[in-house]
């Protein structure tokens, strides 16, 4: 892979770099036909974060390693695992990366595990940068915008004057919503009779949106910390900011679009922990047998960029992380932890060696059909007796469906 | 018990802002004192062994527009809080550019001064801020901890000179040595000294003027008769010292210094 970044554009990749590093310590470089994807998830598996740059972002994209002499056919760069610590002070101050870094050449050196930032600078100084990176599946959060009733749609600017009212250390935030109404509340866990934080809600007219579509009556808490990232990037690329959401429980995506760029950051949110796991089940089963339908549609309608349309339905509860302290919570925890890993790419000659890269429980998962696969996800929740402690689930899931491995999917690289 | 009140005029809330952020970098939690006319931060830590002690006295005309205040009873008729300043210093920090700030005591779930601001948007009605900020009532009973302190009898009374410069001596200072020594007459002359087994650092200040004191009962304090030049020295900490002249962001017109000898 290699590429080439000219000055102007080293700032909005910078605050891209800075918004992965706000989700995770490592992140994946994902080079592919159209692009280049950034694709971090954070250890909870809790936020996903998503940067694409499509080639005409780059003042040269390329991303076919040079053939090895055994080798018939090109082979598709690997995906590459840097640590965030590693590229950070490549990209540290963004704002002086436009006025000295001339351009920036990113190149991949499969071979040697190598990948090398080099910025040419103003007179003649070049700062090379040689990192080595770990090969990686690439991790795919699976969420159908489009499912999702309430679509919001503002400038980054507003975002951020709405967020800037909160402090720095205001870990969650509640979003809630109905026709009429936008409000973003701190939430705190606190319960007690005498709080001891301070509590800000920020109230506004529909009218301040772009867009503002309220089908449903929701209030959504996910984490501000890791959102912040994504706001600073869009603050860079001065391009709406738009939010899909459902009810409580299910994800929230902050996303943005533009010509050269897309990204999207799909965060867990608190599920309502009155809402029975009964009821939620028949729906998920229904969701996940409808969507793996239009999985396979919509990733034959576009390549690279958008999303699968798989729904997922992360159950995110630090309480039950706490509570739960017998025996059956924690090998379904590291089960499902275990499971990204398997979530493979098909690229050329390595889709096989995927699977035996991974983890010893996650192997068995990957043997099993798609839909047990996900049954497992969530089968394991149905068989728990203890209906109130919520299981995690992890966002990122296997995106290719049973039939479609072994085939050359580089065109369902989502 | 009831408390409401108003600032609509920027400026006024600006210079209220400004003290908030002086007080909150001078203490954790603080009481704020409320009266008719006026507010009060208080902060009183025991004295004894070196703590910082505060009154801050503010006319509540000079910044609010509206005021209402009812205390816990008829013939008391004040409200006693303790809360974090650096709650309500945050809370008007984004507050600048507000078409209105009200400020009112609620009590929901537990006792809380609700802040709320009305900024100004783009779309036909302004969007509001709310800061719920936890405070606890003190009760009647522990009033008496808060009085306001007496200037005690001392030898010099000084201006200080531009806070400014003093701050930024006293911080240099503060890296050589853990206690100051300022020595002052009744001639208008300043000095600050740190005194280490290295290295000894005096920065002198003339013409600072002394304040007159109109002594209240006639009787003679321990300055009248004192000869003009010599001077009265005291030892103090120096973070302490630096911390309350970091924590300025107020300009005052005038500072006093008063020492007295033991």
């Amino acid at each position: 892979m290699k590429c080439v970044i000219g000055g102007t554009h080293l700032r909005v990749f910078g605050r891209a770099v800075h918004a992965m590093a706000r989700v995770s310590d490592e992140f994946c470089f994902d080079p592919i036909d159209k692009g280049l994807a950034l694709r971090s998830v954070n250890s909870s598996r809790s936020a996903y974060a998503y940067v694409f740059f499509s080639s005409m972002f780059f003042q040269h994209y390329c991303c076919t390693a040079a053939p090895q002499p055994c080798q018939k056919e090109r082979q598709l760069s690997l995906a590459c695992k840097l640590i965030i610590k590693s590229v950070l002070p490549i990209f540290r101050c963004v704002n002086m990366l436009e006025r000295h870094v001339e351009k920036c050449n990113i190149y991949t050196n499969a071979k040697d595990h190598h990948i090398t930032f080099q910025l040419l600078c103003r007179n003649g100084i070049v700062k090379t940068h040689n990192l080595a990176f770990q090969e990686c599946d690439p991790l795919q959060a699976v969420f159908a915008k489009h499912l999702c009733p309430n679509v919001l749609r503002a400038h980054s600017r507003l975002l951020a004057d709405i967020m800037v009212h909160f402090p720095t250390s205001q870990e969650e935030v509640t979003l809630s919503v109905t026709p009429t109404r936008v409000c973003f509340k701190s939430y705190t866990e606190e319960n007690t009779d005498f709080p001891k934080t301070m509590v800000t809600e920020i109230q506004l007219n529909p009218d301040e949106f772009d867009f503002f579509q309220v089908g449903v009556d929701s209030e959504v808490t996910f984490c501000l910390r890791e959102l912040r990232g994504l706001l600073a990037f869009s603050e860079a690329t001065s391009v709406s900011v738009s939010i899909h959401f459902d009810t409580p429980g299910k994800p929230v995506a902050f996303s943005i679009e533009d010509v050269v760029l897309e990204a999207s950051f799909i965060l867990a949110t608190l599920s309502d922990s009155r809402s029975e796991m009964a009821s939620q089940e028949p729906a998920c089963f229904s969701q996940m047998q409808e969507s793996s339908k239009t999985c396979t549609d919509k990733s034959i309608d576009k390549d690279g960029g958008a999303e699968a349309a798989a729904s997922k339905k992360p159950r995110w509860n630090r309480q039950a992380q706490n509570t739960v302290s017998g025996a059956p919570a924690s090998p379904l925890a590291k089960q499902v932890r275990s499971v990204p890993t398997v979530s493979y790419r098909d690229t050329a000659g390595t889709g096989g060696t995927a699977a035996t890269k991974a983890d010893d429980r996650a192997v068995l998962e990957a043997e099993s059909p798609y839909h047990k696969f996900h049954s497992l996800f969530f089968g394991a929740v149905s068989f728990k007796e203890d209906a109130t402690s919520h299981t995690f689930h992890s966002l990122a899931t296997a995106s290719d469906t049973e039939e479609d491995f072994g085939k050359t999917q580089s065109s369902q690289v989502l | 018990m009831r408390f409401r009140a108003k600032i609509v005029d920027l400026a006024c809330l600006n210079h209220f802002s400004r003290v908030i952020n002086t007080i909150a970098k001078l203490a954790k939690t603080c009481t704020l004192r409320l009266t008719v006319n006026k507010l009060y931060f208080i902060l009183s830590d025991r004295v004894a062994n070196g703590g910082v002690s505060m009154w801050c006295e503010l006319c509540q005309g000079n910044f609010f527009d509206e005021f209402q205040m009812e205390g816990v009873a008829a013939d008391h008729n004040e409200i006693y809080l303790e809360l974090m300043p650096e709650n309500l210093s945050r809370a008007l920090k984004t507050a600048q550019n507000a078409k209105a700030v009200k400020i009112k005591l609620t009590n929901k779930h537990s006792p809380c001064l609700k802040v709320a601001v009305e900024l100004p948007s783009l779309s036909s009605s302004s969007r509001i801020v709310t800061h719920d900020i936890p405070v606890r009532v003190i009760p009647r009973r522990l009033w008496n901890d808060f009085r306001e302190p007496v200037v005690p009898d001392f030898d010099v009374s000084i201006y200080l000179p531009v806070l400014k410069t003093m701050k930024s001596i006293v911080e240099r200072m503060k890296n050589l040595s853990n206690y100051i020594v300022i020595e002052a007459n009744l001639s208008g002359e300043m000095n600050l000294k740190i005194e280490t087994d290295v290295v000894s650092v005096t920065t002198h200040f003339k013409d600072l003027g002394n304040p007159p004191w109109a002594s209240e009962d006639g009787c003679q304090s321990s300055a009248q008769g004192r000869d003009l030049q010599s001077m009265a020295e005291v030892r103090i900490d120096i973070k302490k010292l630096q911390q309350l002249l970091v924590g300025q962001q107020v300009n005052p017109t005038k500072a006093l210094c008063t020492g007295l000898v033991p």
